[in-house]
């Protein structure tokens, strides 16, 4: 899958022989983080339970881990250059003489110069792709075959199209609402709510389809129920910038103040806003493993951050209309009629220029999709779609329960029920979801304010008023003694309260007088202080 | 010492008791004059008589000789005299039994018993000792020999002799010296004076005076019989042994050294549990009888086990399996087919009938199932079109049906118009009008509506039947050809000639009026005949108006009446007027991404729709001549061409099919308001000017677009295009973009102050309040009072932390928001579950999913199963003991171990168990 052959440089696939050590670090990996320290607990039945699991868990991960090293398949390669060669001089064509015959089908242009520019999807498992031309041509292609599904034209602007969970579905973003159709291209709906959206993603794990329309609303809808989660004002003017965090469903959106918002489908003000470039932003994408953000600007900026820190990791000169990280984190961006591939290979979040392809003049490129699970670059431009080789951008081992190129329609109608009852709501997008099920106290108040502290009171003493006092025999139901009864029964409602105040003010006291001891007296008059402190 | 002991309880209860037994014991003290001593102090501690009872007493015998001892005897006797009216001596006889029962004591069996009935304090004890070793002296000296202890006896009895007295006194005195001896005795003498209790001691020996009975008297006759061997050993053991016996614990402590003894026994009892429960508290699950055969788990594994027991159940067996009634059965059975005779082709032809009859059944139900099953609205919407297809083109084929067809369809329209069903007269639409149509929503109008169309549908004549008046904007879309718009103008034409026709024709028409029934009285008729001359009017009126419209469409300049045109023009743009304001201001508001050429289709579309409009406005307040709207819309044609041909300058290519889609929409309104125009029955030449407008642009555009695309096709390259595009935007939105970065960050850090504020706010300034605490401008001058200060400043210091706190304090270019989302509150934990005490090891435990997706097969089933393993219907047994070696570790915890301890269920019977039992 992985594996190209270049003239003179070889694609080196890693190591045969992988070293114990190397094989700790993936058992470290599948721990996901240390054990807690048991030795500090108390209590000794939780201490061996905990034990126990701890055992489970390096059980599992030692499995996980071996699996990992003999069951996969195939091995990732990558492009690299010999003596004075660099790698972003390398053509495509001279990389198609190396590879075999079933990549080299991957080098491609489809020219279909009547209908516009052309955006496009893949599906998860990267088999499908749909293609929409702005002037109305959507079209589903199954990439594996080179088969055309479907084609048709809607006869008004499309300007984005997006595969639903799977290729039966996808929504288009027409002139003036998106509509969900399916395979055959029958219109299922049309979603009036959402208005002229520029921009629409898919979150595949929550089952929502986000949308960004013309006057800068940000719509989350639900697809399965059709109802609408979320409806926000963004307020910053409109946009057609917009992408999901894979990691977290997060959705940002870059707008032309230079700004990337990030936005879950339950608060009406972004989670994070960043001034990331002074110009307007142009680009945005995220990397697969969720901290990682690329944001291109009109002023000749493309900078990464980690959304951690939220810092800058990298500032790139250059120009870029669309942003895209591959599965292996290889970053494209394309401009004009050039694309061109960052790599980060030494693995210091250090990307630096890993190859360039350049389209014909004039074609001018729309987007730039890595398709999933193949070392293959979608490029969709005002001349139809092309398709080139990327050594080492897709992940060289796909997980069929997880996205499974050569799905048969059982399996794929099993998966749709699954991923249905699998379905996330939509309030556990957060910007760390591993924060799920974790303590989270509520902000408590550390002390009543004194308004609250006097409501109170006047509760309880209006609780206690209200009890009726028994007669007594006669000769000791006097008013009076009722009276001084009742009084007395205030008065012990509000002693607790009355206490407590005088606690905290004798407290206070207290710290003050700490306060002006601490503050030094005149001379004259210190040794008083301390007689007063011996005393 | 058990003696003392009885004596100082005595002492509490009775001075006769008391007196009796101290006489008792001193009795024999009168033959030893060394213990004299002795018995003065005790007669120091003994009881006290009161002055007057001794001066009686010495009163009574004064003839006594000085010893001080025997002074004391005769108060004592003295006493029993006055008390009991006896002799002394007399007294003394019976006081010999009593001895002897005292003396009982000494046997060592019974003595011990007696310790353990006495406890006795330590003091006591003491005390005691000295008593009891004057009391062994006491005895010894009186048990000596048997001699002497006969004499004693004999000297109860009778008189005492003093020389017999002087004898013993000797003797003592002899025994003193050789005090070991003496002590070697001391048992002997113990146990022969056990006698006068013993049953088997008969007093005739003592008064015989054949001497005293010792152990080994009694002994001697077992000789020789089995276990005398034992016995004497044992004695001797006992001789041995036999030590002072220390006085009985107090009842507290005896309790509670038993309880003590009592709690280890039952500990170590118990003990033997603990590996057992240590070995379930450590598994992390418990099975139960995992290998218990819960008997029969279907039906039929129940009926093939059936045996018959009873009588009946017997009998019917026996007749169901009777071999020869089955026989008889299988022959009779055959015979039966025999008899019928069927030929063989006949056979063969009927099941082939039948099964392709079969077959057919099967296939038409499978398809229907299919069929069914489909749940494609579009799919439906089909089937539906093709049904009415269908049945329409019977209608056509078949006169008969289309007779019938339309004989339903006036029936219908007769319903309709007589019930006006669809008319507002139902229930539900009445009240939902007295509400008022603007207060419903969306489907509730909708509705009202279409039973009104309904209504219309079904009033509507025969003729006009056909006539399809649902025109939606949407869906009429694509059902609109070039074709039908272009013969719009003579449709109308038409149109306009036909219902000239028809209106003459009516008025031609004179019908009779009724000669019977209800409508020939004479009122109706009037009515009738008013009501038909009132239309006769109107549809000359209506002539009239079909004539001069028609006039006027014949005209090309479309002189319109400005009446008609104002009529139109509010029905058709009315609405449009709002919207294309509100298009053009949208349009205007964000135009930084001007690549969209929707953007510009709108611009366009809504250009259009003012120009339109105002011409409209201006027609209807205009009453000039035709000249005047001709130039209005030539300049609105300009105005259009303009547009387009901007655009045509800005998308190249892009133009073509925005300017159909656009034509396109133009002829959809155009249509729409032909339509409309039509169904009122007006004229509407005046629609035609623009139309052609419209035509004409939009050919001239063709034209454009179509040369201009071409031209730069013939490069394959869009070059010119999109330059174009970037040199277009004007000289305003340029330096916009080229200094957007001078103030983005100012107005990132006042969103950032106005988010920061919001999420903590301010503390609001102390405000003076005139009037409130002040008088005079004395306190003006002071200024605020520091209370308030005080307070503001402690808010605005608490406000800085926290903002200090804040996860974006550091940086200067990010806002991240710090609003609780109270949705995703449920997905965290508010406090710690239970056996966790650390936030950190909670939350390292449950770092790692545990699901399907995230685990080997071997390590998920261990991961999730459940504490307690049991399978439904089976009954827990309690505990049973088995044991287990503790010291073993079990270290297999998860699969493998789950294996074992199976094993060890099943074969758990071989082991040896004890059953638990703890002793009380």
């Amino acid at each position: 899958m992985g594996v190209k052959q270049e003239n003179g440089t070889l694609i080196k696939p890693s190591t045969e022989e992988e070293t114990p050590n190397e094989l700790d670090l993936k058992v470290k990996k599948y721990l996901r983080g240390d054990g807690a320290n048991l030795e500090v607990l108390q209590d000794k039945k939780l201490k061996g339970q905990l034990a126990v699991r701890e055992g489970l868990y390096k059980q599992s991960a030692n499995a996980a881990a071996k699996a990992e090293k003999w069951l996969m398949p195939s091995e990732g390669g990558y492009l690299e250059a010999e003596g004075i060669e660099k790698t972003w001089r390398i053509k495509q064509e001279s990389i198609a003489r190396e590879v075999d015959i079933l990549s080299s089908r991957n080098q491609y242009d489809i020219i279909l110069p009547e209908l516009g520019p052309y955006t496009l999807d893949f599906t998860s498992s990267g088999r499908y792709m749909a293609l929409a031309g702005r002037k109305g041509h959507i079209g589903i292609v199954d990439v594996k075959q080179m088969n055309l599904i479907r084609e048709f034209q809607v006869r008004e602007t499309v300007r984005d199209v997006v595969f639903l969970h799977n290729e039966l579905f996808f929504a288009a973003a027409q002139k003036k609402y998106p509509y969900i159709y399916n395979r055959d291209g029958t219109e299922l709906h049309c979603l009036k709510e959402h208005g002229a959206v520029l921009r629409l993603q898919f979150l595949k794990n929550h089952f929502l389809l986000a949308s960004i329309n013309k006057f800068g609303h940000l719509h989350y809808q639900d697809i399965t129920m059709g109802s609408m989660v979320g409806n926000f004002r963004t307020g910053l003017g409109r946009t057609d910038v917009m992408q999901v965090n894979p990691f977290n469903g997060v959705v940002a959106l870059g707008h032309s103040g230079g700004r990337v918002t990030m936005w879950k489908p339950t608060s009406s003000s972004p989670l994070v806003s960043m001034l990331c470039h002074h110009g307007p932003v142009s680009a945005l994408a995220f990397h697969s493993n969720g901290h990682l953000m690329a944001t291109a600007g009109k002023e000749k900026k493309i900078k990464l951050w980690d959304l951690r820190k939220f810092e800058v990791l990298q500032t790139l000169p250059g120009h870029a209309n669309t942003l895209d990280f591959s599965q292996k984190g290889l970053l494209a961006c394309g401009t004009g009629s050039f694309v061109q591939v960052l790599g980060d290979f030494s693995a210091t979040q250090n990307y630096s220029r890993y190859m360039t392809h350049s389209m014909v003049k004039g074609y001018q490129i729309k987007e730039l999709v890595f398709r999933p699970y193949e070392d293959v670059l979608g490029i969709g431009h005002s001349m139809g779609w092309s398709s080139i080789l990327i050594p080492g951008s897709g992940e060289p081992n796909f997980d069929s329960w997880v996205a499974n190129p050569f799905e048969t329609s059982k399996q794929r109608r099993e998966k749709e029920v699954r991923s249905l009852l699998d379905k996330l709501p939509p309030e556990t997008i957060m910007l760390d979801p591993r924060k799920i099920g974790t303590v989270h106290s509520a902000k408590k108040k550390e002390k009543a304010t004194k308004q609250e502290r006097e409501a109170e009171m006047e509760n309880a003493v209006e609780a206690v008023k209200g009890i009726n006092l028994k007669n007594k025999t006669k000769g000791r139901n006097k008013p009076t003694k009722k009276l001084k009864k009742k009084q007395e029964i205030i008065a012990k409602a509000k002693r607790p309260y009355l206490d407590q105040q005088m606690k905290e003010e004798e407290e206070i006291a207290k710290k003050k007088q700490k306060v002006s001891q601490e503050v030094e007296l005149p001379k004259s008059l210190q040794r008083f202080s301390n007689k007063k402190a011996a005393s | 010492m058990g003696e003392t002991k009885r004596k100082t309880r005595d002492e509490g209860t009775g001075g006769r008791e008391k007196s009796r037994k101290k006489f008792n014991k001193q009795k024999p003290s009168k033959f030893k004059p060394q213990t004299k001593k002795d018995d003065k102090g005790k007669k120091k501690s003994g009881p006290r008589l009161p002055n007057s009872l001794r001066k009686e007493l010495e009163s009574l015998k004064p003839s006594r000789p000085l010893n001080s001892d025997e002074e004391i005897v005769s108060d004592d006797a003295g006493d029993e005299g006055e008390f009991y009216g006896r002799d002394v001596y007399e007294y003394e006889e019976e006081q010999a039994e009593e001895e002897s029962h005292k003396n009982r004591r000494y046997d060592p069996v019974q003595v011990n018993k007696s310790e353990y009935e006495l406890p006795d304090d330590l003091s006591d004890g003491f005390k005691d000792e000295n008593l009891l070793s004057d009391d062994e002296s006491d005895d010894d000296n009186g048990h000596f020999d048997g001699r002497n202890r006969s004499e004693e006896d004999s000297g109860d009895e009778g008189e005492e002799p003093d020389e017999e007295t002087h004898k013993r006194m000797l003797n003592r005195i002899f025994e003193d010296l050789k005090g070991e001896k003496r002590e070697k005795k001391k048992n002997n003498i113990v146990i022969s004076e056990a006698y006068p209790e013993s049953e088997y001691n008969p007093t005739r020996d003592v008064l015989d005076g054949a001497g005293q009975i010792s152990i080994t008297d009694l002994l001697d006759p077992l000789h020789g019989i089995s276990g005398y061997s034992k016995l004497n050993k044992r004695i001797r053991d006992m001789e041995k042994k036999s030590k002072t016996v220390h006085a009985p614990l107090s009842k507290a402590d005896r309790t509670k050294i038993e309880t003590k003894t009592a709690n280890e026994l039952v500990k170590k009892d118990i003990g033997k549990w603990e590996p057992h429960i240590k070995r379930n508290r450590e598994a992390p699950t418990i099975y139960f009888d995992e290998n218990v055969d819960l008997g029969f788990s279907t039906v039929g594994a129940i009926a093939s086990e059936f045996e018959p027991r009873t009588e009946f159940e017997k009998k019917m067996a026996s007749l169901v399996y009777d071999d020869e009634l089955m026989e008889a059965y299988r022959n009779d059975g055959s015979r039966l087919l025999e008899l019928n005779k069927v030929s063989f082709e006949d056979e063969k032809e009927r099941q082939n009938r039948i099964a392709k009859m079969r077959s057919l059944l099967f296939r038409h139900e499978m398809k229907a199932k299919h069929i069914k099953k489909i749940k494609s609205k579009t799919y439906h919407r089909l089937l539906k079109k093709d049904r009415s297809k269908a049945a329409s083109s019977h209608i056509q084929l078949d006169p008969e049906a289309a007779k019938e067809y339309a004989m339903k369809q006036e029936r219908e329209r007769a319903e309709e118009r007589m019930t006006l069903r669809h008319k507002n007269s139902s229930k539900w639409v009445k009240r939902k009008l007295e509400r008022g149509l603007e207060k419903q929503d969306e489907g509730t109008r909708a509705a009202i509506a279409n039973q009104l169309q309904r209504h219309e549908v079904l009033t509507r004549k025969m003729n006009s039947m056909k006539e399809n008046s649902s025109s939606d904007d949407s869906s009429g879309e694509d059902d609109i050809d070039e074709n039908s718009v272009g013969s719009d103008q003579d449709s109308a034409s038409k149109f306009l000639q036909k219902a000239k026709e028809k209106t003459m024709k009516v008025l031609e028409d004179d019908d009779e009026l009724p000669k019977s029934g209800l409508l020939s009285l004479p009122f109706m008729r009037r009515e009738l005949k008013k009501k038909k001359e009132a239309a006769a009017e109107e549809a000359k009126h209506a002539l009239q108006e079909y004539e001069s419209s028609l006039k006027k469409l014949d005209d090309p300049d479309g002189a319109a009446s400005p009446d008609i045109g104002s009529v139109s023009g509010r029905r058709v743009f009315g609405v449009a007027k709002a919207q294309t304001v509100v298009a053009t201001n949208k349009v205007k508001s964000d135009n930084f991404y001007g690549s969209s050429d929707s953007e510009d289709d709108l611009e366009v579309r809504g250009n259009v729709d003012v120009a339109n409009n105002s011409s409209k406005d201006q027609q209807k307040y205009d009453k000039s001549g035709s000249v005047v709207i001709h130039e209005d819309y030539d300049i609105h044609q300009d105005s259009v061409f303009k547009n387009l041909n901007d655009k045509v300058g800005d998308l190249g290519p892009n133009t073509t099919a925005d300017v159909s889609l656009f034509v396109s929409g133009a002829w959809k309104k155009v249509n729409s308001r032909n339509e409309e125009d039509f169904n009122v029955g007006n004229s509407s030449q005046f629609i035609e000017p623009v139309d052609k407008n419209i035509k004409e642009t939009v050919n001239e555009l063709g034209d454009d677009s179509n040369s201009d695309s071409e031209g730069k096709m013939v490069d394959g390259i869009l070059s010119s295009g999109p330059e174009q595009f970037y040199a277009l935007p004007s000289q305003e939105e340029l330096i916009h973009q080229a200094f957007a970065g001078d103030d983005v960050e100012d107005d990132f850090e006042k969103d950032k102050q106005e988010i920061l504020n919001e999420e903590n706010p301010e503390p609001e300034k102390p405000i003076l309040l005139p009037g409130w605490g002040q008088w005079t401008h004395v306190q003006k001058k002071k200024g605020l009072p520091s209370r308030m200060l005080k307070e503001h400043e402690n808010a605005k210091r608490k406000r800085e932390e926290v903002l200090s706190k804040r996860k974006d304090a550091h940086l200067k270019h990010v806002i991240v928001s710090e609003k609780l989302d109270k949705k995703a509150e449920k997905l965290h934990t508010r406090t710690l579950p239970y056996p966790f005490t650390s936030q950190e090891v909670f939350e390292q435990s449950i770092r790692m999913p545990i699901g399907p997706e995230f685990n080997p097969v071997t390590a998920i089933g261990a991961l999730n199963r459940p504490e307690v393993m049991k399978k439904p219907g089976i009954i827990i047994k309690p505990i049973e003991y088995e044991e287990v070696n503790p010291h073993e570790i079990t270290d297999e915890r998860s699969g493998p171990k789950h294996r074992s301890k199976r094993g060890k269920n099943s074969d758990g019977n071989t082991l040896k168990k004890i059953k638990a039992r703890v002793k009380s």
